[in-house]
């Protein structure tokens, strides 16, 4: 059987991505489905947290992302052609030969392949780091953290992803839950690349819904299915319709703004599980069950 | 002139909120001539809180091959050199897909027939807006292409060129940790730690707060939604009182939410109103330590 990937990503921050991803990979969890949760926020990794914490870590490896030069001056013979081919200003003239910048070097290799005597060869640069964990609810997570100040926080996304899925065949599961970064950029293209369905969290702002506009015309670029899911709905329930009908696309579920929801993430604890009797645990798994009705 | 940079690691804690409202303490109320520069460039909003217009000013490009069909002979070496997998062999069409490129032009010299020619993408805009004695230059990354660090990149550097004019210059964010989040905040004098009461913020704020480390800027951490119910007050308030951080607490009150909801700006709407208020201390704050490092001359 193949995998399930669904992507929860919002374009703008702060909407609720975080709290979906983490309650659907529960709910899911505790519907007796095979999940793997994986967080692709690799600048502010949250969902372990979300989800209670590490229990036991699997595996934790350096991630080495990007192939920095290194000159070998004997052999250079200064025909700069690796200056004018690189397109990142990383390299410059030097008495004996270019001098890399490694702050804008982005490591993919182009001085490499045009130096006509090979005096480039590459070392690994270690960019992040990449673990998989059982969460204190027994939830399988791989997370990552992209080394502070880091680029190209897309590549480490890629590299979870590919670990969730060879993870995720060897233990047959069913669905990979990945919680996006705020944006629409190189990470959350990574995250959305492969997709199955791309679940939109949107609150009824118009920063929100702006950001979640730009989202779309990613997804629809990529070709990814997309759902909404109107989160903190009645802090503006006048702006449902006009989100809905903006954004263009159907409408999954909606769920209420509670307080609990802040005591839930202090606690460590999903809300489904803090409070199942809630009106916003209620929201929750009715939404989820309509997106087990989509899926099969 | 001093620059201040707004950032805070997590998405959603008020970081555009804050910057727009002090932007317009500094300017409107306090009559300072002030640039708002946006660098959020996934999702800029700081423009529509403000209800300005833009004009575009600058094109940010990137390379892109210009494919010629009838050279080519689909031997596949681009794709295979490709460190992105831009380039795809479908059948007897290649095809390059955009949203993958990261524009390192392999493709263009590994071509054994000369078929890939240089070209340019638009990835971003820089755009601009002046409003009285506020101005606003924004970022815009075009959806669909990755280099987004690259708009933010350029929009710093063109707005770090512009600053000649200004008492003030206030740089807005994204969430996270990266480069261009990085060298935003070097070339500030101040800098503004938005977080909020949850263990989400915290985690996150501790994060950016390493990466301020090698900085030696001055931090003000501001507390924003205080009084939400449920935080985690007691970790964050170690969290203060251990790094020895100036902070100042936004109270999450009626107004500031109605403001926020409706896109608009609570020190404009409700000038009273408790939140307003300790956003006014927050600027104080700020006014606190710009007189300190002046006094030691790094200013």
């Amino acid at each position: 059987m193949s995998i399930c990937e669904i992507v929860v990503a919002s374009g703008k921050g702060g909407t609720g991505k975080t709290f979906i991803a983490s309650n659907l990979a529960y709910f899911l969890a505790k519907s007796n489905h095979n999940v793997i949760a994986i967080d692709a926020d690799v600048e502010a990794p949250d969902l372990l947290l979300a989800l209670g914490g590490a229990k036991g870590i699997l595996w934790k490896n350096e991630y080495y992302g990007a192939e920095v030069p290194i000159i070998d001056y004997k052999r250079c013979m200064k025909c700069w052609k690796c200056i004018e081919a690189c397109r990142f200003e990383a390299l410059r003239k030097g008495e004996r030969g270019p001098i890399v910048d490694y702050n804008s070097c982005e490591g993919l290799g182009v001085c490499g392949l045009v130096c006509p005597v090979d005096a480039i060869s590459f070392k690994p640069r270690r960019t992040g780091l990449l673990y998989a964990a059982y969460s204190s609810l027994d939830i399988l997570v791989i997370t990552g953290e992209l080394d502070l100040g880091g680029k190209n926080s897309g590549r480490l996304v890629y590299e979870l992803k590919r670990k969730a899925y060879d993870l995720g065949k060897k233990l047959d599961v069913e669905y990979l839950i990945v919680d996006a970064a705020p944006g629409i950029g190189c990470p959350v293209i990574s995250s959305l690349v492969g997709a199955s369905l791309l679940i939109i969290v949107v609150e009824p702002t118009p920063q929100s819904i702006k950001g979640a506009q730009r989202l779309l015309t990613l997804a629809k670029l990529l070709d990814i299915r997309s759902v909404l899911v109107l989160n903190k709905y009645d802090l503006n329930p006048g702006y449902l319709g006009k989100a809905a009908s903006l954004l263009g696309v159907p409408v999954l579920g909606k769920i209420r703004y509670d307080e609990m929801v802040v005591s839930a993430y202090t606690s460590m604890t999903p809300i489904l599980m803090l409070a199942p009797g809630s009106a916003v645990s209620r929201e929750l798994k009715t939404t989820f069950e309509r997106l087990m009705g989509l899926l099969t | 002139m001093t620059i201040i940079a707004v950032s805070g690691g997590k998405g959603g804690t008020g970081k555009t909120t804050i910057a727009v409202n002090i932007s317009l303490i500094l300017s409107r109320v306090r009559g300072h001539k002030t640039l708002l520069v946006d660098l959020d460039v996934d999702n800029p909003c700081t423009y529509t809180l403000l209800g300005v217009s833009l004009r575009e000013v600058v094109h940010v490009k990137s390379f892109k091959p210009e494919i010629d069909e009838l050279k080519c002979t689909l031997c596949g070496e681009c794709t295979r050199y490709c460190p992105t997998h831009a380039l795809v062999l479908i059948a007897d069409k290649l095809l390059f897909l955009s949203s993958l490129c990261e524009g390192c032009a392999a493709c263009l010299y590994v071509c054994p027939t000369s078929a890939i020619k240089e070209g340019r993408k638009v990835i971003g805009w820089i755009k601009e807006a002046g409003k009285g004695v506020l101005d606003v230059i924004v970022g815009e990354a075009k959806p669909g292409e990755r280099k987004t660090d690259d708009v933010m990149e350029e929009t710093l550097k063109y707005a770090l060129k512009k600053l000649q004019p200004y008492d003030y210059v206030i740089i807005d964010t994204p969430p996270g940790t990266s480069r261009g989040i990085y060298e935003a905040l070097k070339a500030s004098d101040i800098i503004v730690l938005v977080t909020e009461p949850t263990r989400l913020g915290l985690a996150d704020l501790k994060r950016l707060y390493s990466l301020t480390r090698g900085i030696g800027r001055p931090i003000i951490v501001t507390v924003n939604k205080y009084g939400l119910k449920g935080g985690s007050y007691r970790e964050l308030e170690d969290f203060l009182s251990r790094e020895d951080l100036p902070s100042v607490f936004i109270p999450y009150d009626n107004s500031l939410l109605r403001s926020y909801i409706r896109g608009e700006c609570v020190i404009e709407q409700q000038p009273q109103a408790p939140s307003a208020q300790s956003l006014l201390q927050l600027t104080d704050k700020i006014n606190e330590i710009e007189i300190k490092i002046k006094k030691k001359g790094l200013l």
